[in-house]
């Protein structure tokens, strides 16, 4: 499972087998059933995750008991919750198995370390944080000034067959608009693309 | 000279069970119970019979898409209904068939029957995925939804018992349903100590589902209910014998021979014809159903 890591590191940096070995050989890779319960609120989280398969998600849950997905974490996505991580805080969030997952575990430490052998993890460490604020700022603008049909059109765009994986008031919370507008968006869409 | 017999390449017990939504609690036999060659089959559910609680809330499996392929529902017990966004609706009651082509795309949902779902009871149900070959993957979706009456039934001789022709042909008796590809699908219902002989192409891909009961096959071989026999590619004779009073689902049709890419619910022939589908389907190009 390990190999499917290292193609994804390769992609992004010049990383030799070799070293690669030598920066993945105290990586833990950790199997969660389906609904499994990862991180509670609460807890102060150690570990971020790497998905090889399967599917996270993070979420928070309101006063009224309302669920808010933050995060989907497919194949390939990371998913950590950094207040426990990098500042050794109470998570506001609980993270889960949608489906069965297999994730690689990633301590807070691991970049910096595997820096010290391989220099460009710290580089890539750098343009993941970059990209992840980009997201976040694009997600933050999305839920202040999108509509609730342009909040889909760009989730189907980032999330391609979640559509097929999840239920629809996941998609809905994720967006942040009610499974009924949701339900709306897609009758719209089929009104004017479908095929006659 | 002797005709040459179809033999059993294997008996195969039922993969462990798991749920499609909350209402169909399938042996998935193959493609991922068993790696086996059976297309034009691609998959087969079978729901054995077990007794569901009474529910006034319909056990189900929800909205959900099909591109490039048939789905045939067949019942045994309990009964389901359906609806699709193109406007159909119906129900399958034990004996039925329902032949649905995906084809270009379609989304539907399955339920419990309601009055079925309030009492409770036995429910036993097959699902095939048919593939569709190349040039028929984008056809126009359709439906055959086809009741026990209306389905051709052979007597086999000496009242030993039917052969319910759903596609395909069996002794000059014609199936009810029209396939894209040759298939014959039966139910046999066979008495215990009957025989009843089949005649299939060497070339066919060809397994029987027990869905009731256990037969010998050729003579040598038993299979019991929930088993499936799979059979090797040499040879068209095979004679089942009930052993006891049996239900098999006979499937058996001509290889489609091109290459195969399947994500859910999509069957088509390439990756990129996957991925135009989920687009498609994102984008509301298979219609909307609630």
């Amino acid at each position: 499972m390990l190999a499917q890591f290292k193609a994804y590191l390769q992609s992004k940096v010049a990383l030799t087998d070799e070293q690669f070995a030598l920066i993945s050989d105290k990586l833990k890779i950790k199997k969660f059933e389906k609904n499994e319960l990862i991180l509670m609120k609460g807890e102060v989280s150690t570990h971020g995750y790497f998905v090889l398969t399967g599917l996270l998600r993070s979420y928070s849950i309101d006063s009224k008991g309302k669920t808010h997905i933050i995060q989907f974490a497919p194949s390939q996505w990371w998913l950590s919750d950094r207040n426990g991580m990098l500042f050794n805080e109470a998570s506001e969030f609980f993270i889960d198995a949608i489906e069965p997952t297999e994730a690689i575990l990633i301590s807070k430490d691991y970049f910096n370390e595997a820096a010290k052998i391989v220099p460009c993890m710290h580089d890539l460490n750098h343009t993941m944080l970059n990209n992840s604020i980009r997201f976040m700022q694009k997600r933050i603008n999305m839920l202040l000034s999108a509509t609730a049909e342009e909040r889909y059109l760009n989730f189907i765009k980032l999330y391609p067959n979640l559509t097929l994986r999840v239920p629809q008031w996941m998609i809905a919370s994720y967006l942040g608009i009610t499974p009924e507008s949701l339900s709306r968006v897609r009758k719209d869409l089929a009104h004017k693309h479908f095929r006659t | 000279m002797e005709i040459a017999k179809k033999r059993v390449s294997a008996v195969l017990t039922a993969p462990a069970p798991h749920m499609v939504g909350d209402g169909f609690r399938v042996h998935n036999f193959f493609p991922n119970g068993n790696r086996i060659k059976m297309s034009p089959f691609f998959l087969l559910d079978h729901n054995a019979k077990i007794s569901f609680s009474a529910r006034n809330e319909p056990r189900g499996m929800g909205v959900h898409p099909h591109r490039g392929f048939e789905t045939v529902t067949i019942a045994y017990h309990g009964a389901i209904a359906h609806h699709d966004s193109a406007g159909n609706s119906g129900v399958i009651y034990p004996g039925d068939v329902q032949w649905m082509t995906a084809g270009a795309g379609i989304l539907h949902k399955e339920y419990h029957e309601d009055a079925y779902s309030k009492k409770g009871g036995d429910f036993q149900m097959v699902q095939l995925w048919v593939n569709l070959p190349a040039k028929d993957k984008m056809s126009n979706p359709k439906y055959q939804g086809i009741r026990r009456q209306e389905i051709a039934q052979y007597a086999l001789p000496d009242d030993s018992g039917t052969v319910d022709v759903i596609a395909g042909s069996y002794k000059d008796t014609n199936g009810s349903a029209s396939t894209f590809t040759p298939i014959n699908v039966f139910n046999v219902r066979l008495k215990k100590g009957r025989k009843a002989s089949i005649s299939l192409p060497e070339n066919y891909n060809t397994g029987f589902l027990v869905i009731e009961g256990s037969i010998e096959i050729n003579g040598v071989e038993t299979a019991r209910s929930n088993e499936f026999v799979h059979f090797e590619n040499q040879g068209t004779e095979i004679e089942i014998e009930g052993l006891e009073n049996s239900v098999i689902l006979i499937l058996s049709g001509e290889p489609i021979d091109e290459p195969i890419a399947q994500y859910g619910p999509f069957l088509m022939n390439t990756e990129q014809e996957i991925q135009q589908a989920i687009s498609d389907y994102n984008r509301g190009k298979f219609g909307f159903l609630e």
